[in-house]
């Protein structure tokens, strides 16, 4: 199998062969773009499930492509040199994220013959040409082999959710909020290439893997007891951690960077799936993952990891319940999964952690799929108060949805349960010892009742009861192209959660944690990126109630109330033939609520009413004293040049008189000081 | 080697060939009397300048001058009254490539202008006496190579005849340059009093003597020559205090005349002053005997030349008066190569004597652009060079590329012979000088730009016919454009030279 990686490079050529074609030649294809775009992500997807197989048989590759630039700076641990490369690296972690990149990526093109063509959009070129380009970027991110390579793709994969984001253009909220998504991450973005530097100075390489990784540079210097720019070893890993843990915050919309994120749901319903199951969300999680060894070097970053993690998950689940937009509900699920993840990885639960984006980016593909699905149903209706009884009329759309909101609830047995599970059972055991992972574990486990809530709250609104407009009444067909990416996706959604089965292992001891081994290198892995390994580096005590049996019932059962509890609430609120408006009881709650916690105002009041003083202060400096000396001096200067001028008479008498003056004078200063005159 | 069996006195074939060319015209004029043949006259005159520069760039390439195993070593001719060295060899280079460019301009400049004949041997006779200065190693040889430039140079600013600026121009010049001459000639007689020798090594034994021994006496005698000396070589280089001759002279004069002034001259008047000051005048045994260091004085003259020059320049409405006061400036940029001897860097010269190269380029490319516009009669004002870009952009593009240089942007050559001089003075610690230096380069930018954006941005006032192409102009103001341009890249062996003939001199 090993020569499968030679082809490996083309798994992110495709898509961007696809955005080539479709912005040069998009408008003479018959489906403007969208043709080269489904084989070219197919072709990716068909050459990840080779890698992925390829790993399964216990190969892995490392290679270097292409270098760039060598600088012979040396480090501040004495590594003389460094080299700036493009390379390629495909482990387990790599193999998996390719495959979930390339698939969803593949469906959301299918999906895209239904929902953009078949509606009529004008710039579909451009559309498909911003698909490519942005799968390309996400997939040379995914196995990028150095932290700067990731960090160019990470950037790549911000420009291309802007320019995708601000598609409709000429509305005014889409290029507002494609600005407002660029901005945001930039701000985090920008201390990710800040530590990208710092890690590059200290260690004099980026490389992921490897005996030369920074990771294993990283250990040597805590081992060895180095000082680095003045903090000890660890210290110095933890800022280095933080500043790029800046730019996973922005990307994976975790608080305070969340704000962008809802916003963003002004892009296409298709690129909103794209976004948040597999590639600019994701990407952030997926960094942490990636340079999971080098987190674990330090217990204060994961335990920051951990907190902000908890805390988004039921903050962003709060926001989630007052939501009328179905969108809108999608979009604050998505940020507090995305904070389950970094909880999971937080607490050291690095296959929890993965597992979870794996699921989520079925399961959350699948419903922003199944929202664009509604959407086109309801004649681009997105209030969920204007739409109720679709149930019937739209029944695949309908089973597809319900599946995924079961996973996205986290009710056993869809996937979703097993890996929310697994994250707070992690969290749970390490919080039996460390009380700030508890307090994370805490506001984690609150969230999945709101979880629950939001969830069914929204398959209710949506698809029970009557039908509550003259669209939900008379709904527009639908295709296959919108169906079958539906079916996958629902299949996967039941499915994937078998992928490992932790708790049943714990309980009864059959082998079914598959991904657990897989990410532990059973099959092939580089040594040090492993789980394994990892999980030595974090040491993280943990406890348990009794023994381990009854702790992972304690836990599961725990979630599994809460889930069925929100649930429940949902059903019995919004389950009846005509739903009505509850918001109103939450009273002052439910404003601040509502109003996101009055995120954006504050945000938008330290750019207006901080930064823009700042500006104009500066500028108003500029304006008076910078330019006033400025222009002083050339007044003087043209002031002086006209008396200079005047030197010249055109009399020659003058100039005679002139020249014998200034010798004189000349003659009396150096006659003075040389003392000829004695 | 071919070189080798040459006779000695063939070292100064370049001088030499400049004045058989001066002979030739002189011959081609009383074969036939009033000749207007521009052909021949132009074209006698730009092939021995341009032979002229050949051989120098040849001995130069030969290793003539340069010291050591690979070179011919310094040549020394009639007991030293002339020397050839890199340095000597350096300005020729610089004095026939202005030559060459002027005469090709003149085909144009001067069509339809009485004594052509005389004006083309007029220049090659001043040529030749700039090139003796280069080459003058006592003081008698440079008195009479300095007048030997200056004399011709005299005629051909007023050879327009009928032109009154021009006549006007030619006799304040004379007067100036009489009175400056006088003082020259009497600080010579003053250090011959001092020193009792002409001969510029000469006068270094004698003054290393007289240090030793006590020779204090004669302190301020000398002090006073060696000043007058400096007022000759002010004269030469249109340096403050006497530089009133150059607005007046520079305006009246024909244009390729002006360049050829405001280039070479000033070249030629820099050679000396260098040659005289590091082999004549020892610093530290000087200091000891007039009780200053003479590079004082140039501190002082280097400071109030570009200051003035740069300043006086800035609200000039005519752009030939502009190019003449921006030439004082730059007299005084090329100064600090002497003002920053005392540091004993040789750096610093080095970089005034390439500043002095590329100066010779881009300057006089500026004076032919002015001349190109007086041969199309749109007027002298900037007001009057309005929109010239829409009728002639290449010219006005080669001036963009001048006044650019001149300013001192990179890339061009102006920029990093300016660049040199600054680092040049910092690494002598004149930190004034420096400061002054970056003050003036800002001021000029101001008035240099003005001239870009009057040929590129701003609008004719009057309707304007359209222009002529000619030949010898444009193809002079390419030549220097594009030199200005490539000396940068080919900036290297201009840099090495330059700083060799530096070494030897000042070592």
């Amino acid at each position: 199998m090993e020569g499968v990686f030679n082809y490996a490079p083309a798994i992110a050529v495709f898509p961007l062969v696809a955005f080539v074609v479709a912005l040069a030649f998009g408008n003479y294809l018959p489906k403007k773009g969208a043709i080269p775009g489904i084989i070219a992500t197919g072709g990716s997807l068909l050459l990840s499930a080779l890698m992925l197989a390829a790993v399964a048989s216990g190969e892995v590759y490392h290679e270097t492509l292409y270098e760039w630039a060598i600088g012979d700076a040396t480090s501040a641990t004495d590594v003389t040199g460094i080299e700036f490369t493009f390379g390629i690296l495909i482990d387990p972690l790599a193999a998996l994220m390719l495959v979930i990149v390339s698939l969803v990526a593949f469906l959301v093109h299918v999906f895209s013959l239904g929902y953009m063509n078949a509606e009529g959009e004008t710039g579909l070129p451009r559309y498909y040409a911003g698909l490519g380009l942005f799968t390309f970027s996400m997939l040379a991110f995914v196995y990028a082999d150095n932290l700067l390579m990731a960090f160019m793709f990470f950037e790549l994969v911000g420009l291309c959710s802007f320019l995708l984001i601000g598609f409709w253009f000429r509305t005014k909220s889409a290029p507002s909020a494609a600005k407002k998504a660029f901005l945001v991450t930039r701000f985090g973005d920008y201390f990710f290439l800040v530590g990208v530097v710092a890690i590059a100075a200290t260690f004099g390489t980026l490389q992921f893997a490897g005996d030369d990784s920074f990771v294993a540079a990283a250990q040597t210097a805590i081992d060895d007891g180095t000082t680095l720019f003045g903090f000890d070893a660890q210290t110095w890993v933890t800022i280095t951690g933080l500043l790029v843990l800046g730019g996973v915050l922005g990307k994976s919309a975790q608080f305070p960077f969340h704000t962008w994120l809802p916003d963003a749901m002004e892009g296409p319903t298709t690129v909103s799936a794209l976004i948040h199951a597999a590639t600019m969300v994701a990407a952030g999680v997926y960094l942490v993952a990636r340079m999971f060894g080098y987190y674990a070097l330090s217990p204060t970053a994961l335990a920051i990891i951990a907190f902000v993690g908890g805390f988004t998950a039921l903050f962003a689940a709060t926001m989630g319940v007052v939501k009328d937009d179905i969108k809108q509900v999608l979009a604050y699920s998505t940020i507090s999964q995305y904070g389950y993840m970094m909880l999971g990885l937080g607490v050291g639960g690095y296959v929890a952690g993965v597992f979870h984006l794996m699921n989520h980016a079925f399961f959350k593909a699948l419903l922003f799929l199944g929202a664009g699905s509604v959407i086109v149903l309801m004649h681009h209706e997105q209030d969920m108060w204007k739409m109720g009884g679709l149930k019937e009329k739209a029944p695949v759309t309908y089973w597809t949805f319900l599946a995924g909101a079961l996973a996205l609830a986290g009710i056993i047995p869809f996937s979703g349960f097993w890996s929310k599970d697994e994250i707070l059972y992690d969290a749970f055991i390490v919080g039996l010892e460390e009380p700030i992972i508890l307090a994370a574990y805490a506001m984690g486990l609150v969230a999945v009742f709101f979880t629950g809530f939001y969830t069914f709250r929204m398959v209710f609104l949506t698809f029970h009861g009557e039908p509550r407009s003259d669209a939900a009444e008379d709904p527009h067909p639908i295709g296959w192209s919108i169906k079958a990416p539906l079916i996958v996706l629902g299949v996967l959604a039941v499915v994937a959660g078998a992928a490992n089965l932790a708790p049943v292992y714990k309980l009864t001891g059959l082998e079914f944690t598959f991904l657990e081994s897989w990410l532990d290198g059973e099959y092939g892995a580089i040594e040090g990126v492993t789980y394994g390994a990892y999980a030595e580096l974090a040491h993280y005590d943990s406890g348990f109630i009794g023994t381990e049996e009854t702790t992972v019932l304690i836990a599961a059962g725990l979630s599994l109330l809460l889930a069925f509890s929100g649930a429940g609430a949902a059903w019995k609120l919004y389950n009846v033939p005509e739903p009505v408006v509850y918001r109103d009881r939450l009273g002052r709650i439910g404003d601040v609520v509502e109003a996101n916690y009055y995120q954006d105002e504050y945000q938008v009041w330290l750019a207006e009413g901080l930064t823009l003083p700042l500006s104009r202060a500066a500028d108003r400096f500029d304006q008076t004293a910078i330019d006033g000396a400025v222009d002083g001096v050339s007044t003087a200067s043209l002031f002086g040049s006209d008396r200079m001028k005047r030197l010249q008479t055109g009399i020659v008498t003058n100039y005679a008189a002139l020249i014998v003056t200034g010798f004189i004078v000349l003659l009396l200063v150096l006659g003075y000081a040389g003392g000829w005159f004695i | 080697m071919v070189l080798v069996e040459l006779p000695e006195w063939a070292a100064l074939a370049p001088m030499l060939l400049l004045a058989g060319t001066a002979l030739a015209l002189f011959v081609i004029d009383s074969i036939s009397p009033r000749s207007t043949n521009r052909t021949i006259l132009a074209g006698t005159a730009t092939a021995g300048s341009l032979a002229a520069l050949a051989v120098a760039v040849w001995f130069t390439a030969a290793g003539v001058g340069a010291p050591g195993m690979d070179g011919f070593g310094v040549i020394e001719l009639f007991d030293g009254q002339l020397i050839v060295d890199q340095m000597a060899l350096y300005f020729m280079i610089v004095v026939a490539v202005v030559t060459a460019l002027v005469s090709v301009a003149s085909y144009d400049y001067m069509e339809g202008h009485a004594y052509q004949a005389e004006y083309y041997s007029l220049v090659m006779l001043a040529a030749t006496g700039m090139a003796t200065m280069a080459a003058a190693n006592s003081l008698v040889t440079i008195f009479i190579a300095l007048e030997l430039a200056s004399l011709p140079s005299y005629a051909l600013v007023s050879i327009l005849k009928d032109n009154r600026g021009s006549v006007e121009a030619g006799l304040k010049y004379f007067l100036v340059g009489a009175l400056s001459s006088a003082i020259f000639v009497y600080g010579i007689s003053l250090v011959y009093g001092a020193t009792g020798f002409l001969q510029l090594d000469a006068i270094a034994v004698e003054l290393e003597a007289l240090a030793a021994g006590d020779g204090g006496d004669f302190g301020g005698l000398l002090g006073l020559g060696i000043l007058m000396l400096i007022g000759g070589f002010a004269f030469k280089t249109a340096s403050v205090p006497f530089h009133f001759w150059a607005p007046e002279a520079y305006e009246g004069a024909p244009a390729p005349i002006s360049a050829f002034l405001s280039s070479a001259s000033k070249a030629a008047g820099f050679v000396i002053a260098f040659r005289v000051f590091t082999t004549a005048f020892p610093l530290d045994v000087t200091t000891e005997l007039i009780g200053v260091d003479w590079t004082v004085a140039f501190v002082i003259l280097a400071v109030v030349t570009m200051t003035v020059g740069n300043f006086a320049a800035a609200t000039q409405d005519n752009v030939k008066r502009m190019l003449a006061y921006s030439s004082i400036g730059h007299a005084g940029y090329a100064l600090i190569g002497l003002a920053g001897l005392g540091a004993g860097s040789e750096t610093v010269m080095g970089a005034a004597m390439m500043h002095l190269l590329v100066y010779g380029f881009m300057n006089t490319g500026a004076f032919l652009f002015v001349g190109l516009a007086e041969h199309w009669g749109v007027g002298r004002t900037f007001e009057d060079y309005n929109g010239l870009a829409k009728q002639a952009p290449i010219a006005c593009a080669a001036l963009a590329v001048f006044m650019f240089s001149l300013a001192g942007i990179p890339p061009f050559g102006g920029f990093f012979s300016k660049y040199f001089l600054f680092t040049g003075a910092i690494e002598a610690g004149l930190l004034v000088v420096a400061a002054a230096l970056v003050v003036n380069s800002a001021l000029s930018l101001y008035y240099y730009a003005r001239l870009v954006k009057a040929v590129w941005i701003d609008d004719p006032v009057v309707e304007r016919d359209s222009l002529s192409q000619p030949t010898g102009l444009y193809a002079a103001i390419v030549f220097a454009a594009v030199m200005t341009v490539v000396l940068l890249p080919g900036f290297g062996p201009v840099v090495d030279t330059a700083l060799d003939a530096a070494a030897v001199v000042v070592a």
